[in-house]
């Protein structure tokens, strides 16, 4: 029995506990120091913001999540295809495959203002920015995970001339799953980061430019009601993308 | 009858020989075990007959056909020293992958009688990782006679077990093969278990194969083939007999050569 499994609290209440006590905090330090609104605003301040105008809130969350899901969508689909050509074709893999996981390490922000002097400021930009930060991740961890199958199980295979397409849905896509998941994981968390910078640079609507707009005019409880609705935005796309693997994924 | 037959059989990579010029034929229902040191171009050989290694010069065929024809035809059954089992499937659903894989009809029937008969009974619906070292290669034997395969191709099968769990497993290889009566050809790195399953033991030369070796060096031969004529069934009391120490003496001579 573990420490953990003795305490005598479920798994949600510590938690739970952890967030209500650092809001109150938040609170108490700003009724206590009486900070003005424009330095910190108090937590009620920043509920009543998001009571009064939910549907600005909103109508940019959706924004925002379409440039996510459609950008998130379109990248990791590239890269999983990718990742599978050059899985198949080794001459390929050997001219490109170091330099995709070099680019891992370039920062991909950097890009978006090259983006926008060829693309202009819209949602395609966006969305094309979003796949782009996205991309990377999946497209090295494919391709790791397509080359997981031991070759004992390939030979296997051949020794009874199963055709190659049975062969990749049958062994290497299952051997490759805890890779390419691990990459799309990755690539949720880049997805947001990706489409709030979009937002800054390479559009006008969404959370990522209200929360640009509330700092060019000191609107810091704007700036965090937007973020109290980015937050549990991003982690339930991680969730759902954890759910997905557990319903698929082998232990 | 013929079932396997090996002419002149060399397969080099570069500068290196692995087989050098083999030649030798296995009868339908003969149970050929070779026994070398690691290296020795033994696993090449079983890898030739079972066409995923291709011939460098010389041929290989199966009931007169290829190699890739036997393969298609599912009629070779791989045993590898891996058990090469998917660590996502059961026991059972592993047993009739392979089958599935070949296109062939489905028999789920067949596949849980053969489970049972290698005493796998209960652990139909058992992971790989819940199975013990022993009952994966059961599984993996299982499978290889399920697909239907009239050639057992084993590749060191026991080659991961203890000691123990090895002497079982030949006993009950046999017990198989008596009584589905399949050709096998069985590659190990351990004498005793080559003479106690083998109606011939065939002994590759012991030269570890290196970059720029010739052919004098006795590389990737056969240097020994000895009738193995020890009373069927065998058992583990097999082990202590005389008859059995003597064969297994004069293999290891073969073995080692003039040492």
């Amino acid at each position: 029995m573990s420490v953990a499994s003795r305490v005598p609290f479920p798994d949600v209440v510590l938690p739970v506990s952890g967030l209500v006590a650092a809001v109150a905090c938040w609170w108490g330090l700003t009724a206590v120091l009486a900070l003005p609104p424009y330095v910190l605003p108090s937590p009620v301040a920043v509920g009543t913001r998001l009571a009064e105008n939910p549907g600005l809130y909103l109508s940019n969350a959706v924004e925002t999540l379409r440039k996510i899901t459609i950008g998130g969508a379109t990248g990791i689909a590239t890269g999983f295809v990718l990742a599978l050509v050059i899985s198949e074709v080794s001459l390929l893999r050997r001219a490109i495959y170091p330099y995709l996981v070099a680019a891992r390490v370039l920062p991909k922000i950097a890009i978006a203002p090259i983006l926008l002097i060829y693309l202009g400021v819209g949602f395609g930009t966006a969305v094309l920015f979003v796949a782009l930060i996205v991309f990377f991740p999946v497209v090295v961890g494919t391709a790791a995970g397509l080359n997981r199958a031991p070759d004992s199980h390939l030979d296997l295979l051949r020794s009874v001339d199963a055709d190659p397409i049975r062969t990749f849905l049958s062994v290497r896509l299952p051997h490759a799953l805890p890779d390419v998941f691990a990459g799309v994981k990755q690539s949720v968390t880049l997805a947001v980061v990706g489409a709030v910078v979009a937002e800054w640079i390479l559009s006008n609507d969404g959370l990522g430019s209200l929360i640009l707009v509330a700092s060019e005019n000191v609107q810091v409880d704007v700036m965090l009601a937007s973020l109290a609705v980015l937050l549990p935005m991003g982690l339930l796309l991680y969730g759902g993308v954890s759910l997905c693997y557990r319903a698929v994924a082998w232990r | 009858m013929t079932m396997i037959s090996v002419e002149n059989l060399s397969v080099t990579y570069g500068d290196l020989v692995a087989l050098d010029d083999v030649s030798l034929d296995i009868d339908d229902g003969e149970f050929v075990t070779v026994v070398g040191p690691s290296g020795c171009g033994k696993t090449t050989l079983l890898r030739a007959i079972g066409g995923l290694e291709s011939p460098t010069t010389g041929r290989v065929s199966v009931d007169g056909d290829t190699p890739e024809a036997a393969q298609s035809a599912a009629r070779l059954g791989f045993v590898f020293q891996d058990h090469t089992l998917l660590p996502w499937k059961t026991a059972l659903e592993n047993i009739t992958f392979l089958r599935k894989m070949a296109g062939k009809d489905p028999d789920p029937e067949g596949a849980r009688d053969l489970l049972a008969t290698t005493g796998l009974d209960g652990f139909e619906d058992a992971r790989p990782s819940e199975l013990s070292g022993g009952m994966k290669q059961r599984v993996a034997i299982a499978r290889a006679i399920h697909l239907g395969a009239d050639v057992l191709l084993m590749d060191e099968p026991f080659g991961e077990l203890d000691e123990i769990t090895r002497d079982e497993m030949g006993v009950e290889i046999l017990r198989l093969w008596r009584e589905n009566r399949k050709t096998v050809v069985f590659v190990t790195h351990s004498v005793p278990e080559a003479v106690f399953l083998a109606d011939r033991c065939l002994v590759v030369s012991g030269t570890t194969p290196t970059a720029g070796a010739t052919t004098d060096d006795g590389v990737g031969r056969i240097v020994g083939e000895f009738d193995i004529d020890l009373p069927r069934p065998r058992d583990e009391s097999v082990f202590g007999s005389e008859a059995f120490g003597t064969q297994v003496a004069r293999v290891r001579q073969a073995l080692h050569g003039d040492e």
